[in-house]
């Protein structure tokens, strides 16, 4: 990925500022007071307007176009800021609409907020001022002694960063609430920027260097000192990536802060950075007087054996890593986004959507984007689901469906702002399960979507927890009622929660802590994150809902350090995950391929090829087992508890199979699996009142197993019974008043209780199934 | 003829009859010999006339002559002067390549810093690439050990 850059004109005098008024229009603004409209489809420069001669601008911005869409009158307008100590509203047109005293000394910065109703100014008298959507002076939101350079805007619009000397400051708008201050740069912070969809800030100044930070203020990034000051920075719309200007100097850089490229035009510093609103394009307000002009080329998606290269803008390259066979995609328009995955590449241009297979590049399937530049693709096995800034909409990528708006009611915004997952189906061929499925969901709060209908899962009620939610992921196989997401909040933990149990038991299962980042397995609920300094893989996720403490054996966790500090994973495809450390370098490691398969043969119910598979790899009985347990498949789980030697857990399995009815049976199941509530509930629907209070006396749970004894007015005696023998064993007295209270009336006799119980074992055999003698005597050990 | 007697007693007389002591053919050629002396006389004034030009057109001569060589003094010391700044140039030339040369190697030195700057990049992408290589190949290592155990455990 590198900037493809031209230079449109010879240089004049020096320019500070630019900025795009649309796709293919830029404004730029120059110290000879001229304000240049740029036409990149002609190659045409004009002079819009000469200003006055004390006009000297010192940066240009838009009103946002996003805001704009009722009130035509501002959308054409843009802010210009100069050194006399005003601002001016200017028309596209080039017609002075207002003037504004602002500032002693010169205005340095202004900047319009997200959705146009606010406009701040920064000068050099130290004062950050800001103003309403037509000019009125709303308030003064600080007074400083030193001259802000730069100032931006939080991606609410409700906080504001700004500079001060060598320090950054975020004020909140609302009056008394905390400011955050903290020392960033050696130098002079010369600009700052913030991106309202990784909610990132980016800073440069005269230590020559450029840093990447998080809205807390901690320092995720710093480069290496340059040549020359740092003196403009620009976030990409979408986030992804940002631009660095400096002395004859155009950097391009991830979000992560390493740098994709480096561009050394003669164009001596590059005061201003404006990317177009589609993210492809980027202009530079440069000191010799030139306008520089970059676009990124050379971007690269892999899938399979798959290779996609941008190779000029209007062209990509398909290489067939297999065999390596070419086919070059032309194009009309500039490409705007790309996405390849499940055997698809969909691309988009302004105008246009084209989906290729993989199988046939010669026949894509072309269709009209009415509703304007597409902002995220994201891709199903099934679906794509292309993000227009007004709405997302969805279509079926193999059926050809028509598109249909989705996720109505949802600003662009909004979604960008957020990660987005997609889930997939399982089985492609099954399409009467789709209706509930394929579930694309975003934060702060998580919502689930149907992708179907494009409404929001459940009761429409977003899940809500407790902590800032940093990334999110929806597994990718199995029927949609059994979809898991996963999410790791601020501090780092990591829960997974069941799709179905949304809205109604948000129970958070935790499963690791110190979790930086996570991805599913693209073909089975195989979950891999990174976790402090070690590589996890949690096998069968789904073990937090059948028995936690099979958790740590269905772990799988080896080195991590050569992921370094701050890795991120890619992607989980196969057995194969793809991690790109903090340096932008991919590293690839290995997962076993047996755990997936092993899903795959559990999602297909072939027992008999799994347990061969087990036999055959020792280290998968573990996730084996676990599996057997969930689908309550008795002598697998038997065998696995038996092949990792756990002989507590095979005798326990024992006297589950050896329960004389079906209900007792599964009651025992639950239990073993820790729902007691669940256990208890099972066998009081099946009758056996005995079994369930005797369930509570093994398990230490008087209270509980008296009250049901009262409650069903019977065994009463038994609980006593075994009460009075447990505190004689321990050598205690009765202090529960409960139990002082019933024991005043009954009678402990062994042998009738004995009696009894024998009755009811006899009882529950004859309705079920003939079974050996399940004794009391087991359970009273 | 006969002997004259008065010419024996040296009396002449001339054709205008006039007495002579002196024989006509003396007086005639002393009369002669005068106007030659007179013609002579007036000669050599005439010559002495022309030389006296001839002194004063050499003397001015001289004189110009002197002017001509305080002229030709003025000349060399002119010439001199242009020498010198023929050499001034030279000099000045010489400190203009020198500067020349001087921002020449500025601007290589921008070049190549810039080239430098290039290079650190590619380093860095060239670091990454290494790093992508490697985790290949212990990929690689570890696919082709897993195959050997399969086929091994088959």
């Amino acid at each position: 990925m590198r900037f493809k850059t031209s230079l449109l004109k010879e240089p004049k005098e020096l320019v500070s500022c630019v900025g795009w008024a649309s796709a293919d229009e830029l404004f730029s603004c120059s110290e000879d007071h001229q304000i240049l409209k740029w036409n990149l489809l002609t190659h045409e420069t004009s002079v819009v307007v000469k200003l006055q001669d004390d006009i000297f601008p010192t940066e240009l911005h838009w009103f946002p176009k996003a805001a704009s869409g009722k009130k035509q009158a501002m959308a054409e307008n843009f802010v210009l800021t100069s050194t006399d100590g005003k601002f001016h509203f200017i028309s596209k047109t080039g017609r002075i609409e207002k003037s504004l005293e602002a500032h002693r000394g010169a205005v340095l910065a202004g900047r319009w907020n997200y959705d146009g109703t606010a406009l701040i100014t920064a000068g050099e008298d130290g004062q950050i001022k800001i103003w309403s959507k037509s000019g009125m002076l709303r308030s003064t939101l600080a007074q400083q002694a030193s001259p802000v350079y730069s100032v931006a805007w939080g991606p609410d619009s409700d906080r504001v960063l700004y500079t001060l000397g060598r320090q950054l400051v975020i004020k909140p708008l609302q009056p008394g609430s905390k400011v955050l201050q903290w020392k960033a740069h050696d130098g002079i912070i010369l600009k700052v920027d913030w991106n309202s969809v990784n909610d990132l800030i980016l800073s440069g100044g005269e230590d020559c260097k450029y840093k990447v930070w998080d809205s807390y203020g901690r320092l995720l990034y710093t480069s290496s000192p340059n040549d020359y000051p740092v003196t403009s920075v620009a976030w990409s719309p979408d986030g992804e990536v940002f631009a660095i200007g400096s002395f004859n100097t155009l950097r391009l850089c991830d979000k992560t802060g390493w740098s994709y490229a480096l561009e050394k035009p003669s164009t001596g510093s590059v005061f201003s950075l404006a990317w177009s609103a589609d993210g492809t394009q980027l202009a530079g307000a440069c000191g010799n007087g030139q306008v520089i002009f970059a676009h990124i080329v050379e971007q690269r998606w892999e899938w399979r054996n798959f290779e996609v290269t941008l190779t000029k803008r209007r062209t990509m390259q398909v290489r067939n890593v297999l065999n390596d066979a070419v086919d070059i995609l032309e194009f009309r328009d500039p490409v705007i986004k790309a996405s390849l995955a499940h055997g698809h590449l969909v691309v988009t241009t302004p105008l246009q959507c084209s989906i290729y297979s993989t199988k046939n590049w010669n026949t894509p399937l072309i269709f009209d984007v009415k509703e304007g530049t597409v902002s995220l693709i994201l891709q199903a096995e099934r679906y794509a689901c292309l993000f227009t800034r007004f709405s997302p909409f969805l279509f079926l990528s193999r059926s050809q469906v028509p598109m249909t708006p989705a996720f109505q009611g949802f600003k662009i915004v909004d979604i960008l702002k957020n990660p987005l997952y997609w889930g997939k189906k399982y089985r492609p061929a099954n399409i009467s399960m789709m209706d509930v499925s394929d579930l694309p969901f975003s934060f702060p709060v998580v919502y689930l979507f149907d992708a179907q209908t494009g409404k929001a899962l459940g009761d429409g009620k977003p899940l809500v927890h407790k902590m800032e939610v940093m990334e999110v992921a929806l597994d990718q196989c199995g029927p949609s009622s059994e979809r898991k997401i996963a999410l790791i909040d601020k501090n780092r933990d990591l829960y997974v929660l069941a799709v179905r149990r949304l809205g109604r038991d948000q129970t958070l299962h935790k499963l690791g802590t110190m979790v930086h980042t996570m991805a599913w397995n693209d073909s089975a609920n195989i979950l891999c994150g990174i976790q402090d300094a070690q590589f996890t893989v949690w096998y069968y996720p789904n073990v937090v809902f059948v028995d936690k403490g099979l958790l740590p054996k269905t772990l799988f966790t080896k080195d991590g350090s050569e992921f370094s500090r701050a890795p991120h994973i890619l992607n989980y495809a196969g057995g194969q995950v793809t991690v790109r450390r903090a340096d932008g370098s991919l590293v690839y490691s290995l997962v076993s391929p047996y755990p997936t398969l092993l899903h795959e043969y559990a999602g297909s119910a072939r027992w008999e090829d799994a347990l061969r598979l087990c036999r055959f790899a020792k280290p998968v009985w573990r996730v084996w087992l676990v599996m057997a347990v969930a689908n309550r498949e008795l002598s697998t789980a038997e065998a696995a508890y038996a092949a990792i030697g756990e002989v507590d857990k095979v005798q326990y399995i024992v006297f589950i199979k050896e329960q004389p009815s079906k209900e007792s049976s599964l009651a025992q199941m639950l239990l073993f699996s820790g729902h007691v509530q669940e256990c208890e509930a099972t066998m009081l629907q099946a009758g056996l009142i005995y079994q369930a209070i005797q369930t509570h006396i093994n398990l230490y749970n008087w209270d509980r197993a008296l009250e049901l004894a009262v409650k069903h007015k019977t065994h009463v005696d038994t609980v006593l019974a075994h009460r009075q023998k447990f505190l004689q064993d321990f050598g205690k007295k009765e202090t529960n008043k409960r139990f002082l209270q019933y024991s005043e009336g009954v009678e402990v006799d062994w042998d009738k209780i004995q009696a009894k119980i024998e009755m009811e074992v006899a009882r529950e055999r004859e309705r079920g199934t003939p079974s050996s003698i399940r004794s009391s005597v087991a359970s009273r050990r | 003829m006969a002997k004259d007697p008065l010419a024996e007693a040296g009396l002449h007389y001339d054709e205008l009859n006039k007495l002579r002591i002196l024989e006509p053919d003396v007086g005639q050629k002393t009369t002669e010999l005068k106007e030659e002396c007179k013609d002579f006389v007036d000669k050599i004034g005439q010559f002495q006339k022309i030389v006296g030009g001839l002194i004063e057109m050499v003397d001015e001569l001289a004189k110009e002559a002197e002017k001509e060589k305080m002229k030709v003094c003025t000349v060399n010391t002119f010439k001199m002067t242009l020498n010198r700044c023929d050499m001034l140039l030279i000099i000045l030339q010489a400190i203009g390549a020198r500067n020349l040369l001087k921002s020449v190697a500025k601007q290589r030195e921008a070049q190549q810093q810039q080239l430098q700057a290039l290079i650190a990049e590619k380093k860095m992408q060239l670091e990454r690439y290494r790093i992508e290589y490697e985790a290949l190949c212990k990929v690689e290592a570890e696919q082709n050990e897993f195959i050997d155990q399969f086929i091994l455990q088959k």
